[in-house]
């Protein structure tokens, strides 16, 4: 062939491979209509990395088989997700962390869940009030609910012991104390920190600190925002403050950074920490890589001593242009059952009791499944601080509150976070930044409830 | 068929070159008209809207540009991007040029080292991002140890708000072999005959270098100029792969918020693509001023031999 | 590159001719070898993070930040954990697919338009050609929003189309250049064609494309870099991750094993390897069409 026949040649032979390419990718759903539920399901925004995951999945394919699972694995990402609404190739189903699923719920992205709840039967009182309270707008209810993590505190034994300290000495509830023991445990070395007090967790854990000072960062019904309250304020002084100790903010961040929080050489391991808040999943991973670590566990409480704990989790919501809603539905309910988390939970307990180490539990947001698990299931380890972590754990869902539903998630995370960076570098005070920030939420909130009506 | 006379003949001519020239042009054309231009225009009317690309957009006036001026963010994130501009600009010039001076004067050799410099231009931005996430990192990276070998605290490149930009200028400066090879090129386009006239005359290397060396390239030097000043406005991958993504928030959502990652959150992440549009076409405006500030001042230091 | 004569000349020589030297006199030799050693001094700095990033994507995880440069386990399996986390493969794949038909696309339209723009003469040629440059000014994000809007009206958002589709209408940085080296050519070949009785296509095809062959290998080395490198597009119109490209699918991999998931960075920096080693390798291989490509864009700028 002439040179010029290649030249076309190639380009045709371009443009068909192409062609065949882009026609498989966007798998067309097309829901049956059987009597039973079949079709596509397409899943956004889940992964499967372990078994408590795996366990559910497996057994909603038994009890369904005759629905194809499609699950893009992965955490949800937000323009993702808008992309593919925006272009109306929305997935069947999505995961997404409660705290983000009122700002989809409320532009009208997402399907309220009567219907559904209805036609499959599910049992809204199996889950945890606090979690139902977070997907719920003006009385709609958009997500099944899934995991509660609560917070407690962990403690570095052997750096308390350093300080001739134990963890009955810490006392969550009195703030001096709390500064006192941050400055005992920090640890300088050639002008370097080398090892932290007391981490507050700023800026995620803003709100498990003014909790505890007695307030939220937003009214109930998810309209105002409370960010410049005094209590507030006062309690981002105290948790910035914390920070000097350790030579600054900058110091302390790029310190943090360079520990190896899910590995075997983690700050607890390397004695890089002395006590901080965490979410009880932590639990998991310490169990896990580093089960002789010196660690002890505790409640975080509020200043009046009460344990408290800021709850997050995820949800399963049904976005507007599903292409299968009845199996979406099915499968929110299969997953969050009490008989999936329980056969997860044996399924963990037998791997864990495999491997040598100890089972710290699923934390799933089904009261039912928690009875079993955490009255069956979970029996004495022999290793005294994880069974006391797991206690402890368990005692704080009942106090756990969460972020009120409001509709401009993203918006507002950003005001308070924003504002509390200002103040960690020193760019403004804190009563300065959270009036800005105040300023911000309140007119995205404005803005956001607009759609509501 | 009759005869047209020669003039009839000529205009044929013309009207069927005029013709083929559009043919030959009009791939372009419709990618203009369908790409550029009609985008532009719906651009600037989503700009009038609140469009949050689930529900249908909502006509809303001037409220966009009025949020133009009050939103304190930015004023934050053009200062951020105008300050990093003024940064990245000049001193990549001055490396770049630097490093083609030398370059210049090591003949062959020099063609080893123009590709261990262009390497970097071709690493993905993310991979970029991500890798310099971790030189710069103060306690681990790279570039503090580095500094700490000759006795100089480094400091909290990633961590510290006055210290993200100058971190994110180095990063970028590791691309400068983009412009070396630019400068190389033009250095060797100067005729060697004006440097020996001018070391006839007695001129040392400094003085060869601003009478002879500047005005010969001043064309590349503008061109790359108008060129950097007009991608560093633009920056966004790099930055949004090491400090943004997922709902992270450090301390570079105030140092590092660039316009282009500010505008992109906007439309994605808080469904404001109407505002989103709106700051676009700010930036537009913007680029569009500058790049005709430099024109005209151009007109006085740029020589154009044969212009 | 020239072959060095060898005849009659002394190592001294030769070095001086290899460096640039005017002379082989010690005078001649120590400025360009000083120059030479500070070379290689930014070259070494240039190369470190290379290096640095090799190094640590061959470790394990607690060592991943530690001081030594040779890793110790060497920690293969990073890069097997890599392969199994993800569609790598298949990004690769994609990238591969979109960079050559953007390259391809954009290379045989620029060249289409840039004829018209330069052997023809008619009124407001020079005008609209401006007015392809201006476009050059334009920001990306003005019209990134509507030009997504229009990929879902025509239903191809989450196929690879958007990728690179737009470059068969040309692209105003290449239009440019080839124009420029269309101009230089001589107008005697087109009238001898003309007068043979060759078409305006036949003037460009046998006459303008064969001669400017370099031309046009160096626009499509160009654009298959800047596709290959692109985040922007893949970011917002592919959420399949089948279909991601390399860099997205680094992206990709940062939020799930990264900061924001579980600090797997060993991970992360072998996949970042993987992510830049096509693109080093094929840039070796082109080296030459990309130094040109570069050098002659901005000459005539």
């Amino acid at each position: 062939m002439s040179k010029r026949s290649w030249y076309y040649f190639a380009v045709m032979l371009a443009m068909a491979a192409v062609m065949v390419f882009a026609a498989g990718a966007p798998a067309l759903q097309l829901a049956e209509a059987q009597d039973g539920i079949s079709g596509e399901l397409s899943v956004m925004g889940f992964s499967l990395p372990d078994e408590v995951a795996t366990v559910r999945v497996d057994r909603f394919r038994e009890l369904y088989p005759d629905v194809e699972l499609n699950i893009t694995e992965g955490g949800l990402d937000q323009q993702q997700f808008l992309t593919a609404v925006a272009s109306g190739n929305a997935p069947d189903i999505v995961y997404m962390s409660r705290e983000l699923l009122s700002t989809y719920a409320v532009r009208g992205a997402l399907m309220p869940l009567e219907d559904c709840i209805e036609s499959q039967g599910i049992d809204m009182s199996q889950y945890r009030q606090a979690a139902v309270d977070q997907v719920t707008i003006d009385g709609q209810i958009y997500g099944i609910p899934e995991f509660f993590n609560v917070i407690l505190v962990i403690a570095n034994t052997a750096a308390l012991e350093e300080a001739g300290l134990t963890v009955d000495d810490i006392d969550i509830s009195d703030w001096e104390s709390i500064a006192e023991l941050n400055e005992a445990l920090t640890r300088i070395e050639d002008g370097q920190v080398t090892r932290i007090g007391f981490d507050p967790k700023l800026p995620e854990f803003l709100p498990l600190w003014a909790a505890a000072n007695g307030v939220q960062l937003i009214s109930e019904d998810g309209r105002t925002p409370n960010l410049n309250d005094p209590k507030v304020v006062e309690a981002l002084e105290f948790a910035a403050g914390l920070h000097e100790a350790a030579g600054g903010r900058q110091d302390f961040m790029a310190f943090r950074d360079t520990w190896d929080f899910f590995g075997s050489n983690n700050q607890f391991v390397q004695d890089q920490l002395g006590v901080f808040p965490m979410e009880q999943w932590y639990v998991n991973v310490l169990s896990d890589v580093s089960p002789d670590a010196p660690v002890d566990f505790l409640p975080f409480t509020d200043r009046e001593g009460n344990p408290i704990s800021y709850v997050t989790g995820n949800a399963w919501a049904i976005p507007v242009g599903s292409s299968n809603p009845e199996a979406a539905c099915a499968f929110a309910k299969t997953m969050t059952e009490a008989d999936a988390w329980i056969a997860a939970a044996e399924e963990r307990a037998r791997l864990r009791a495999e491997a040598g180490t100890t089972n710290t539990g699923i934390y799933s947001a089904n009261v039912l499944a928690d009875e079993v698990i955490f009255g069956e299931i979970i029996q004495p380890s022999g290793n005294e601080k994880l069974d006391k972590a797991i206690e402890v754990a368990v005692a704080a869902m009942d106090g756990g509150f969460g972020i009120p539903a409001n509709p401009a998630g993203s918006e507002f995370r950003q005001a308070w976070q924003d504002a509390v960076n200002r103040v960690l570098n020193g760019e403004q005070t804190a009563q300065e930044a959270l009036d800005q920030a105040q300023a911000e939420a309140q007119a995205a909130f404005d803005e956001a409830w607009m759609f509501q009506e | 068929m009759t005869r047209l006379s020669r003039r009839e003949r000529r205009v044929t001519l013309q009207q069927r070159e005029r013709l083929a020239a559009l043919a030959f042009i009009s791939p372009w054309i419709i990618g203009f008209l369908v790409f550029t231009a009609g985008p532009m225009v719906a651009s600037l009317v989503l700009s009038f809207t609140n469009y949050d690309v689930i529900n249908p957009p909502k006509w809303v006036g001037l409220a966009n540009y009025q949020r133009l001026i009050d939103d304190p963010r930015i004023e934050l994130s053009l200062y951020n991007s105008f300050f990093y501009a003024a940064l990245h600009v000049p001193l990549m010039m001055i490396v770049a040029m630097a490093l083609a001076l030398i370059l210049n004067q090591v003949g062959r050799a020099a063609g080893f080292f123009r590709t261990v410099f262009y390497l970097p231009s071709v690493t993905p931005a993310v991979a970029v991002g991500t890798l310099w996430l971790w030189l710069l990192n103060p306690r681990v990276g790279l570039i503090n140890r580095a500094l700490a070998l000759i006795g100089i605290d480094g400091p909290g490149w990633t961590t510290d708000p006055a210290w993200i930009k100058p971190g994110i200028v180095l990063m970028s400066l590791w691309s400068v072999g983009n412009t070396v090879i630019l400068y190389l090129a033009a250095l060797k386009n100067v005729p060697i005959e004006l440097h020996e006239a001018a070391k006839i005359d007695g001129a040392n290397p400094l003085q060869r270098f601003r009478h002879v060396t500047v005005p010969m390239i001043s064309g590349t030097i503008f061109f790359t100029l108008i060129v950097n000043i007009i991608s560093s406005l633009q920056v966004f991958t790099e930055v949004y792969t090491m400090f943004f993504g997922n709902m992270r928030s450090g301390t570079a959502s105030s140092a590092g918020l660039f316009y282009n990652i500010y505008l992109f959150r906007q439309a994605f992440e808080f469904f404001r693509m109407g505002y989103a549009s709106a700051m676009a076409w700010l930036l537009f405006i913007i680029i569009m001023i500058l790049t005709f500030i430099q024109l005209r001042v151009s007109k006085r230091w740029v020589y154009y031999e044969g212009a | 590159m020239a072959v060095i004569e060898h005849s009659g000349r002394s190592p001294q020589e030769r070095l001086a001719d290899m460096i640039g030297a005017s002379g082989s006199g010690i005078r001649q030799i120590i400025p360009r070898l000083l120059f030479i050693v500070l070379l290689i001094g930014c070259s070494l700095m240039f190369l470190a993070p290379f290096a640095w990033l090799v190094s640590a994507s061959l470790k394990v995880r607690s060592e991943v930040f530690g001081p030594e440069w040779i890793p110790d386990p060497i920690a293969w399996e990073n890069y097997v954990k890599v392969w199994e986390a993800a569609p790598v493969l298949s990004w690769l794949r994609n990238s591969l697919l979109v960079g050559v038909l953007a390259a391809l696309s954009v290379t045989i339209s620029s060249a289409l338009i840039a004829f018209g723009f330069s052997y023809f003469r008619f009124k407001g040629r020079d005008a609209l050609f401006n007015l392809v440059l201006a476009t050059m000014m334009l920001p990306g994000v003005v019209t990134m929003i509507p030009v997504f809007l229009i990929w879902d009206q025509l239903g191809l958002v989450n196929t690879l189309w958007p990728l690179w589709a737009g470059n068969l209408f040309g692209s105003a940085f290449y239009i440019f250049m080839i124009r420029q080296f269309y101009l230089g050519l001589p107008r005697e070949l087109f009238e001898a064609a003309r007068v043979d009785g060759a078409s305006y296509f036949g003037l460009w095809r046998h006459v303008a494309l064969p001669l400017t062959r370099n031309a046009l290998i160096v626009v499509f080395v160009f654009e298959f870099k800047a596709s290959w490198t692109d985040l922007v597009k893949p970011l917002i119109y592919l959420y399949n991750s089948d279909l991601f490209t390399l860099p997205r699918g680094l992206k990709a991999l940062l939020d799930q094993f990264g900061q924001g998931g579980e600090l797997q960075w060993e991970i992360i920096l072998a996949a970042s390897v993987i992510v830049t080693l096509p693109m080093i390798v094929i840039f070796f291989l082109g080296q030459r069409y990309f130094m040109e490509g570069i050098a002659t864009s901005g000459l005539k700028g």
